[in-house]
C-alpha cells in the first residue's frame, strides 16, 4: 500500500526522484490456468465457450482456451490485490519478491493510504494462453496533485506496464491511473491547523 | 461440447450499430463474486465501514469487475475469430450495491485495418439506473472479412 507522508510533502521532490523509475522484470505467481479464468467469467456472467469449455476452444482458431483480454495483469502478477507476498511464492524467481505495480505504489510516498482507481488503457498484442508464464515491468510515468471532492490534495499516479509471455513476446500494455488520498478526518485536522 | 456461434464479420458492421449488452444486478452474491472473481481484496470493495472511514457513502465495484464487464461486452460481440485490440475506459462514477448495470456500445467507425482484419471503432460504457453512465469507455477491435 502507499507510503504516507506524516507532515510536509514535496510533490515537486516526488515526481524529480520517481517519474520514470521502472521496476525490473518480475514473473506472475502462476503459469496461466484455467480456474482463475472461470472465476473471472463467473464475475460477470460470461458464458463464451472460447474461455471455459476446451472441447470447443480447440476447434477454434485459437487452438485451446485462451484469456479474457483483462486478465493478462492478473497472470503476470501476485495474484492477490494489495500483494500477499509472504512465503508462497509460486514460479516467481530469485530476487523477486513482490509484483511490479506493488513495487511502485508500495513504495511511492504520497500525502494519503486510501486509493480509488481511476482510468485505465489496454492494447492487446497477442493471445494469453493455458500454461503460459507472464511476467512484466511498469514504469512510473506521471505522478501529480489534482483535487477532488474527499481530499483538496489527492496525489494521482501514473504508471503503464508491459506485460510479456514466456517466449519474450509483447502480450499486452497496460496504462492505469490511480489516486491516493486522506480520509476526511485527516484533512478535517489540517484544515483546523492540528 | 458448446456449439459455434455465427461469427460477425467486418462487412456486416455499420457505423451508428448499437449493442445492447447485458444486464448485471449488484446483489450481495454479485459483491461477494466480485472480490473472488478480480482477487482484489481492497476492503473499499466490500467492506462498508471502511469505505465509508475514507468518506465514501457505500462500498463501491472495482477495477477488475468494471473491465470484466466491459471486456465481456467486446469478446461477446466480436466472437471466436475476432480480436479485442486496444479497451481504455474511465470510471467517473460508481457502481454500487444493488445498482442495475448495464453494459451497451455503439460502433463509431470502421475501416480496412491491417494484417487481413478489418477494424472497428466503438464507444461502450456502463450505465446504471441511478446515476446513467458511470464508466466511458472506448475500443477498437478487428473482425474478419467475409469469406
Amino acid at each position: 500500500m502507499p507510503k504516507a507522508v506524516e507532515g510536509d510533502y514535496d510533490i515537486e521532490a516526488v515526481r524529480a526522484e520517481w517519474i520514470g523509475k521502472k521496476t525490473p522484470r518480475s514473473h506472475g505467481r502462476y503459469p496461466v490456468e484455467y480456474d482463475p479464468i472461470r472465476r473471472h467469467c463467473h464475475m460477470v456472467e460470461d458464458e463464451n465457450p472460447l474461455f471455459l469449455d476446451p472441447s470447443f476452444a480447440k476447434q477454434t482458431s485459437h487452438g485451446g482456451v485462451i484469456s479474457p483480454p483483462v486478465l493478462a495483469g492478473y497472470f503476470a502478477g501476485d495474484g492477490a490485490w494489495p500483494p500477499t507476498g509472504g512465503p508462497t511464492q509460486g514460479q516467481r524467481r530469485a530476487g523477486e519478491e513482490i509484483e511490479p505495480e506493488g513495487s511502485i505504489i508500495g513504495d511511492v510516498p504520497t500525502r494519503g493510504e486510501r486509493l480509488i482507481n481511476m482510468n485505465v488503457a489496454w492494447e492487446y498484442f497477442a493471445p494469453v494462453r493455458i500454461g503460459d508464464e507472464l511476467s512484466s515491468e511498469t514504469v512510473l510515468t506521471d505522478i501529480f496533485e489534482k483535487s477532488i471532492r474527499l481530499d483538496p490534495k489527492a496525489v494521482w499516479i501514473v504508471t503503464e506496464r508491459r506485460i510479456y509471455n514466456q517466449r519474450d513476446e509483447l502480450v499486452a500494455t497496460n496504462t492505469n491511473t490511480l489516486l491516493t488520498h486522506r480520509r476526511p478526518d485527516v484533512v478535517a485536522a489540517e484544515a483546523e491547523g492540528n | 461440447m458448446t456449439t459455434q456461434t455465427n461469427q460477425r464479420t467486418w462487412e456486416d458492421v455499420n457505423e451508428g450499430d448499437e449493442i445492447d449488452g447485458f444486464v448485471l444486478e449488484l446483489t450481495d452474491t454479485k459483491m461477494v463474486e466480485q472480490v473472488s472473481g478480480s482477487q482484489d481484496f481492497y476492503p473499499v470493495h466490500h467492506d462498508t465501514g471502511f469505505a465509508r472511514e475514507a468518506g465514501h457513502d457505500e462500498i463501491f465495484y472495482n477495477t477488475g469487475f468494471t473491465q470484466a464487464a466491459l471486456s465481456r461486452l467486446l469478446t461477446d460481440w466480436v466472437g471466436t475469430d475476432g480480436w479485442v485490440k486496444k479497451m481504455s475506459f474511465q470510471m467517473r462514477k460508481m457502481n454500487i450495491p444493488n445498482d442495475q448495470v448495464h453494459a451497451k456500445g455503439v460502433v463509431t467507425g470502421k475501416s480496412e485495418g491491417d494484417g487481413g482484419m478489418g477494424e472497428v471503432t466503438l464507444d461502450i460504457w456502463l450505465e446504471n439506473d441511478r446515476v446513467g453512465i458511470t464508466t466511458p469507455a472506448e475500443a477498437t477491435v478487428l473482425l474478419p472479412h467475409r469469406d
